[in-house]
C-alpha cells in the first residue's frame, strides 16, 4: 500500500546515528520542518547503539554528549520515524520509506535530503569466512551493546585496526575475554606514527584504556599476524593463524569476529548531483572518520543544506572534521599491516568472494581470463555485485582483483560494480522490484 | 514492550526488552539461520547491510538484525529458494 499524498517537509534526514541526529537538531533550530527516518527501533547508530527501552550494559565514551544531543533533538519537536527503512529517491524527488511497523510505504517530498546512513566494515575474504559463527567485529559489538552479553562459546577476534581492541576490551569487561586478538599490524613497530598520535590526546587516552583492559586479561594481543583460513572442526571453528615469519598454527573457537577497517556505506544512494532536490551526505557515510567527527559533520551538513536552500554562501570545511581526517591517517599508519603483500593475491580458488550468492574467486578468475570484460559485464554475467547486499561486501575486492589482473588500466570506482540504482534496500516490498530489475537486465 | 519468547523454527527463544531477533537467537547459541545444510543465512554485520540474516516472519522476508523481537512471534528460516 502506498499513501497517495506525499508527506511534505523541508528536510528529510535518513539515519538516527550521531550525524543524522545532529543534522536534524541543527536544521530544526534554524526553523526548518524536519523528518528523520531510522530503520531500527531506537536512535543511536552504530556507536550509541542501545536496546529500545533499556540502557545498554556496554560503556560508550561520550554518552553525556549524546544524551544532550538527543535532548536538543526532542526539544526541537522532532518525532523520529523509527523502523522506517529508506528505499530510495525517485526521479521526481520523492523519497520512499518502508514503514516496517505498519507494513506500508510512506512517500515523502522533501526540499532537501540529508543521508547519514553510517559506515560498513571492511572484511577481507578468507577461506571459511562464510561459515556460521563468523561475523564482523562490529556485528559482535552490536550484540554486546544491544543484548548486554556475548553469545555462548569461545571468541576469537582477528583483523586490523583499533576497533578490534575496543571489542576485546568490552568482552573482557563483561567477563568473557576472547581467546586471542590477532592484529595484522604492529603499532609498537611504528614509533613515528605513535609519536604523531600524541597530537590527539583523546584518542590516545581511549586506546590506552582499552589496551590496559586487554593486557590485564588473559587474552594475547598477537601483532603482525593474520588469520588466513577458517574451517569447521568437531562442531567448532578452527582458525589458521600465520605469524610474521610465515609460521602457521591453529586456534579453535566457537565464534570468530573479523574486521579489516571501515568504509562509507554509500552503496545504492542517490548521487548529490543527479537529483533535482538538494542531497547532502553526513557522517561516516560521507567519509568514515569515526564518532568524533560524526556530530560535527552532521551539523556541517545542516549548515550546507541551509546554504543550498537559501542560495547563501558556501560553507567552509569544519575544523573538527579536518582534525579527525588527519587523526584517521595517523591511525592508518600506526596499524599498517606488517606483511605488505596483497592479502587477496594468494587466496585459494574456492574462497567465497560474494557472500550473498556463494560465488568464488575461481569464478571471477575464469571470467577475467576470458578477456576484456567491463565491471558491468562482470556484474551482470558473473552476478558479482548483484546480490542482496548490493556489493557492500564484495565490490571493493572484485575491483581490486580486476585491477590486479589488468595492471596499467585506470582503477574503477566501486560504484561501477555495485548495484547503484534504487531501491537502496532490496527487501520486503522492494524485493519484488529488485527481482524484476534483475530479470530485465539478465 | 517487555521481554518474552518467540518461536524460531517452532523452538521457543527467550529475549529481553529491546533485543532484535538476531541478538536473541545468537544469545541462544543458534549460529546457522539457513533452512538446510550449506545455506548462506547467518548473522554477520549486525547493521542491516549484508542481508545475510534474512528470516521470514508471517511470510515476509526481513533482516533478523533489524527486527525487534516480540512475544509470540513466529520466525522461520527462509525457504531454500531465498538462499
Ligand atoms: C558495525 C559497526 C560498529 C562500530 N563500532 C564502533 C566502536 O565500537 N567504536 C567506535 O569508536 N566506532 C565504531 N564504529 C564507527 C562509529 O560507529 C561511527 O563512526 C559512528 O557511529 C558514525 O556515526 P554516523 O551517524 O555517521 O553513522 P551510524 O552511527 O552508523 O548511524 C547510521 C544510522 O543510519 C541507519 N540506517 C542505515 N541505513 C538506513 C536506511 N536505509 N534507512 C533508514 N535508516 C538507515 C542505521 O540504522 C544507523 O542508525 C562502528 C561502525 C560500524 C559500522
Ligand atoms: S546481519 Fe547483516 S543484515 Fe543482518
Amino acid at each position: 500500500m502506498t499513501e497517495r499524498q506525499p508527506l511534505r517537509c523541508d528536510v528529510l534526514v535518513i539515519g538516527g546515528g550521531a550525524a543524522g541526529v545532529a543534522a536534524a537538531a541543527e536544521l530544526a533550530l534554524a526553523g526548518l520542518s524536519v523528518e528523520l527516518a531510522e530503520q531500527r527501533d531506537a536512535l543511536g547508530g552504530a556507536y550509541h547503539r542501545q536496546p529500545a527501552g533499556r540502557p545498554t550494559a556496554v560503556h560508550a565514551r561520550g554518552r553525556r554528549q549524546w544524551s544532550r544531543l538527543v535532548d536538543a533533538f526532542a526539544r526541537a519537536g522532532i518525532a523520529p520515524r523509527l523502523r522506517h527503512v529508506f528505499l530510495g529517491l525517485d526521479s521526481d524527488g520523492l523519497a520512499m520509506l518502508d514503514d516496517r511497523a505498519e507494513g506500508r510505504v510512506l512517500v515523502v517530498r522533501p526540499r532537501a535530503l540529508v543521508i547519514a546512513v553510517g559506515a560498513i566494515e571492511r572484511v577481507l575474504p578468507r577461506p571459511g569466512w562464510q561459515l556460521p559463527g563468523v561475523m564482523t567485529a562490529g556485528g559482535l559489538q552490536m550484540i554486546l551493546k544491544e543484548g548486554g552479553s556475548p553469545p555462548p562459546g569461545d571468541i576469537l577476534i582477528a583483523g586490523n585496526g583499533p576497533l578490534t581492541i575496543a571489542l576485546a576490551a568490552d568482552l573482557a569487561r563483561l567477563g568473557h575475554p576472547p581467546v586471542a586478538l590477532i592484529e595484522a599490524g604492529d603499532p609498537f613497530a611504528r614509533p613515528a606514527a605513535a609519536l604523531r598520535l600524541a597530537a590527539y590526546p583523546g584518542l590516545v587516552a581511549e586506546a590506552a584504556g582499552h589496551l590496559a583492559r586487554v593486557f590485564a586479561s588473559p587474552t594475547p594481543w598477537l601483532r603482525g599476524e593474520r588469520l588466513t583460513a577458517i574451517e569447521p572442526r568437531n562442531g567448532r571453528l578452527a582458525a589458521t593463524i600465520r605469524d610474521r615469519r610465515g609460521a602457521t598454527r591453529t586456534l579453535a573457537a566457537d565464534l570468530i569476529a573479523l574486521h579489516d577497517g571501515i568504509r562509507p556505506n554509500d552503496f545504492g544512494l542517490p548521487a548529490n548531483e543527479e537529483s533535482d532536490i538538494v542531497v547532502v551526505r553526513a557522517g561516516d557515510c560521507r567519509e568514515a572518520l569515526g564518532i568524533r567527527a560524526a556530530i560535527a559533520d552532521g551539523r556541517h551538513a545542516a549548515r550546507q543544506v541551509i546554504a543550498l536552500l537559501t542560495q547563501g554562501p558556501s560553507i567552509a570545511d569544519d575544523d573538527a572534521v579536518l582534525r579527525q581526517r588527519r587523526a584517521q591517517a595517523v591511525l592508518g599508519d600506526l596499524f599498517r599491516p606488517i606483511d605488505g603483500a596483497d592479502p587477496l593475491a594468494a587466496l585459494p580458488d574456492e574462497t567465497i568472494l560474494c557472500r550473498c550468492e556463494g560465488r568464488t574467486f575461481s569464478e571471477l578468475r575464469a571470467m577475467l581470463a576470458e578477456g576484456e570484460l567491463s565491471p558491468r559485464e562482470i556484474r551482470l554475467n558473473g552476478r558479482f555485485g548483484m546480490g542482496l547486499c548490493q556489493g557492500r561486501f564484495c565490490a571493493d575486492n572484485v575491483l581490486h582483483l580486476i585491477a590486479a589482473a589488468r595492471p596499467g588500466d585506470p582503477a574503477e570506482p566501486p560504484m561501477r560494480l555495485a548495484r547503484d540504482r534504487w531501491p537502496a534496500r532490496p527487501v520486503s516490498i522492494a524485493a519484488l522490484a529488485a527481482d524484476d530489475d534483475e530479470q530485465r537486465e539478465s | 514492550m517487555s521481554g518474552g519468547h518467540f518461536l524460531w523454527g517452532g523452538k521457543p527463544i527467550t529475549f529481553e526488552t529491546g533485543e532484535s531477533i538476531a541478538v536473541a537467537v545468537a544469545k541462544a547459541g543458534v549460529r546457522d539461520l539457513s533452512a538446510g545444510e550449506g545455506g548462506l543465512r547467518r548473522y554477520f554485520c549486525g547493521i542491516g547491510a549484508c542481508q545475510n540474516c534474512l528470516v521470514t516472519i508471517e511470510g515476509t522476508l526481513v533482516e533478523a538484525c533489524l527486527t525487534p523481537a516480540r512475544d509470540g512471534l513466529r520466525v522461520d528460516a527462509p525457504e531454500a529458494g531465498h538462499d
